[in-house]
């Protein structure tokens, strides 16, 4: 076990003990979710060429010096000028540079890097992120001579590499598995140029779910410089309201452009609807996201709809009905429909609702808090003038109105 | 009337959408450190050293639009870039310098906290302490940005120095010759003076600040034509103000011979306009400029140190992982803080020897400035163009120059 800064600048020396140069840089070759294996080592030679060697040819690699097997020969088998392809240099692209621990979900810079034997290959096995890794690299070490530092390591599998990475679209299975809350975040400590090229490597659903909770300047400086297709492709995966949201921190130039980008014209049409609302009323914070049925449905027939309706909702707790002509007749909980006998009309399953428990796109949020206290509710029913039922505003849309940056 | 207007306004409304960096920074260029130099500079030695003031207008204008461009390009601050391409060493080197650099402006900005009170009667014991518990109040618990803009309103300030430019009624005709016509007196206070001036007009923090303000705001490379702009139009106001502080004084200080010890001295050129009221114009003038500098400064530095080494940075990171970077604005608050309190310390030597470590510093951040934006590895079609290189490095050569006389006359002990 020995860090690449230790290893790095050694004298290298062949098996007739001819000096070949020094080490620049070691290679290896990312596979997602497991200890990268080194495959080559980079010598910067005398007259100030680089070449890259094997790493099977090399006999020791240690802290004062390397080694090997044979005579030096730069035309052998293996040996390049160039990086190969799909390898990645240690020192240029892993250390100094930025990654993201997923176990922490958090951004941290690379200060060393720890390389061991994992099943006999030599691998990378984990990020030294610590003062003490600085220390090693500022040769002053010496400093901490009572031991009072640790070293952290990130184990190699938990991190997930930005600058070669992407590049690569190597993700690590955890990096998909972070929560898009947390996601955000990194997306937003990683800054535009690299969080870019994050966005760029999740698929567009995950894309567009992490995006949602990025800050909203950021947000729109991200779709921006994202490229129409993939701007595109994301604003496909988001709910209306949130693109709604978005194109209001735009200039009017900038929202008409990316409103096209909405290829579903039904949706587009919906969100254009929304961006009419402010903010900070009812209309803008609604989402259409919601299952609505008619009076004559029966339980099971809401229960399969529910069942068809539920991958792309982002919550559900209440199924609205509405009549033929899309006027809102009342709401039934989950749990109704579910302890309700397969035959009951849903029209029968509706409670007598007071006027005063649903919301009108103009209410503000005060307004609309009074009313979910009051009648104790998780989400509440929009409905305009002519009685229609627009949207629902639920308690997360209420809660990051007043917690907006959460 | 209506018509025009409603052409106009999109225009009017862009400009100030970018509006923010260059005049930010340029107006947070003349905290207290600013101030006193430009106070000294026109007291001491008249309108002799404007030349020097033309001409860092230019370089002011030339690093600070560098720094723009950095910004607009890579989308990251400083601290970030050096680190990645420049790997750790001259990342730690870079650091140490702005740190350094900014704990010294600190001192400034709470030394001009100190003296604007002395000039109305309340003593640094109090005024200081109290100073630096509001900074860190206000940036832990209320808006920054609210903040930086009151303070930025009451930086209009300056204009009382443009009024009483005319007031005095100053030589114009010797100003403006004393522009083109360069002299230089070979003894130290001269080139501290100088240096300090360089040192409070191009800092390091500045270009910290102005690049990290960029990627914040989000700027496009789309609005660099704007942005430019508003980077020369900021350097050229921030100089217009130092240009008449320096002629106000040299109208009213140095023509009576008097020096400057104290801020009541500094004050007494704003005699022409305000009169007995120039004391308390002053100290109002000199507190608000140092507070904006005590509020952006210890928060750039953290930022920058934290970008630098992947620490966990911003006011929503919780004590515990944001540990490092409370810590560093806690010391940039708590340490300059403490200098000021020393007895018998004097102010106005403090506030300038702050702005020529500054200067002596600049050149270090300034080659790593220009080591980057010559990079095609970085910068790609948007590297520096020759006239950008040669006023930047005829910059960087006459600072390490004018240091390096400074250094070797005191030791000679020319004076």
């Amino acid at each position: 076990m020995f860090y690449l800064s230790q290893v790095l600048n050694a004298k290298v020396r062949d098996s007739a003990d001819h000096y070949v140069g020094r080490v620049k840089d070691v290679l290896v070759r990312p596979i997602a979710g497991e200890y990268s294996p080194v495959t080559y080592i980079e010598i910067r030679q005398r007259r100030g060429c680089n070449i890259f060697i094997p790493i099977n040819n090399v006999s020791g690699l240690t802290r004062e010096h390397v080694d090997l097997k044979t005579v030096f020969n730069p035309n052998a088998d293996g040996v390049c000028e160039s990086p190969p392809d799909t390898h990645i240099l240690l020192a240029h692209e892993i250390v100094d540079q930025q990654i993201v621990d997923t176990n922490g979900a958090r951004v941290v810079r690379v200060n060393d890097l720890r390389i061991g034997n994992i099943d006999n290959i030599l691998a990378v096995v984990g990020i030294d992120i610590s003062f003490k890794g600085i220390l090693r690299r500022l040769g002053l070490d010496f400093l901490d001579f009572l031991n009072l530092l640790s070293v952290k390591l990130i184990d190699w599998r938990d991190a997930q590499p930005i600058k070669g990475f992407l590049k690569l679209k190597i993700l690590s299975k955890d990096m998909q598995k972070l929560h898009p809350a947390d996601l955000a975040n990194i997306i937003e400590n990683l800054g535009v140029k690299h969080g870019s090229h994050l966005v760029r490597s999740l698929d567009s659903n995950a894309a567009a779910k992490a995006l949602e909770e990025v800050d909203p300047d950021l947000q729109k400086v991200l779709i921006k410089y994202l490229g129409p297709e993939l701007a595109s492709d994301i604003l496909a995966n988001m709910p209306e309201e949130e693109v709604a949201d978005l194109l209001q921190t735009m200039s009017r130039d900038d929202a008409r452009v990316f409103l096209s980008y909405v290829k579903n014209t039904n949706k587009a049409n919906r969100v254009e609807n929304l961006i009419k609302y402010e903010k900070d009323v009812a209309g803008g914070m609604m989402t259409m996201d919601f299952v609505s049925v008619g009076p004559e449905w029966t339980v099971e027939q809401t229960e399969r709809e529910i069942k068809k309706r539920s991958p792309s909702l982002r919550s559900m707790l209440y199924v609205y009905v509405v009549d033929g002509e899309g006027k809102f007749l009342g709401s039934v909980s989950l749990r109704w429909i579910i302890v309700s006998p397969g035959k009951t009309k849903m029209g029968e399953l509706i409670k007598k609702i007071p006027r005063g428990s649903h919301i009108h796109p103009d209410d503000e949020v005060d307004h609309i808090m009074k009313v979910m206290t009051k009648y104790d509710l998780y989400t509440a029913a929009v409905v305009d003038d002519e009685n229609n039922l627009v949207g629902i505003v639920t308690i997360d849309d209420v809660m990051r109105h007043l917690v907006p940056n959460a | 009337m209506i018509k025009f207007l409603k052409s106009v306004w999109p225009k009017v409304l862009f400009f100030f959408a970018v509006i923010g960096p260059g005049i930010i920074a340029a107006n947070a260029d003349n905290d207290a450190g600013g101030i006193t130099t430009y106070s000294i500079v026109g007291a001491h030695f008249g309108t002799s050293m404007l030349w020097i003031l033309l001409l860092i207008t230019f370089s002011l204008a030339i690093t600070q639009e560098m720094g723009v461009r950095i910004g607009l390009v890579t989308r990251q601050g400083l601290g970030g870039v050096i680190r990645e391409n420049f790997g750790l060493r001259w990342t730690a080197l870079a650091m140490v310098v702005m740190l350094v650099a900014n704990l010294g402006t600190m001192t400034a900005e709470f030394a001009g906290v100190a003296a604007s009170f002395s000039l109305i009667g309340v003593s640094k014991y109090v005024a200081v302490p109290f100073a630096a518990l509001a900074v860190w109040l206000i940036l832990y618990k209320g808006s920054f940005k609210t903040t930086q803009k009151i303070f930025l309103i009451f930086s209009a300030f300056y204009l009382v120095y443009i009024i009483n430019g005319f007031v005095v009624g100053p030589d114009f005709g010797k100003a403006v010759g004393d522009m083109f016509h360069p002299q230089v007196q070979l003894n130290t206070p001269f080139f501290l003076a100088m240096i300090a001036l360089i040192g409070t007009t191009i800092t390091p923090w500045g270009q910290f600040f102005i690049q990290s303000y960029v990627v914040d705001k989000g700027l496009d490379i789309k609005h660099y034509k704007a942005e430019k702009i508003e980077v020369f139009f900021g350097a050229f106001l921030t100089n217009i103000v130092s240009f008449f502080i320096i002629i106000s004084t040299a109208a009213t200080l140095y023509k009576h011979g008097i020096r400057i010890t104290d801020a009541a001295d500094a004050a007494r050129a704003l005699e022409p306009i305000a009169g007995h009221l120039a004391q308390m114009l002053f100290a109002f003038g000199l507190f608000s400029a140092s507070m904006l500098g005590a509020f952006i400064l210890p928060v750039a530095t953290s930022y920058a140190i934290c970008e630098a080494f992947g620490w966990e940075s911003g006011f929503n990171t919780t004590w515990k992982t944001g540990k490092i970077f409370y810590t560093i604005i806690l010391i940039s608050i708590i340490l300059p803080a403490l200098i000021v309190l020393w007895p018998k310390i004097s102010l106005v030597t403090v506030m300038i020897l702050s702005q020529d470590l500054n200067g002596a510093l600049l050149p270090v951040i300034l080659i790593f400035v220009m080591k980057i934006i010559n990079s095609k590895h970085i910068m790609g079609d948007y590297v520096n163009k020759p006239i950008g290189n040669i006023i930047a490095w005829l910059t960087i050569v006459g600072i390490i120059g004018a240091t390096a006389v400074l250094v070797g006359s005191s030791i000679l002990g020319y004076n």
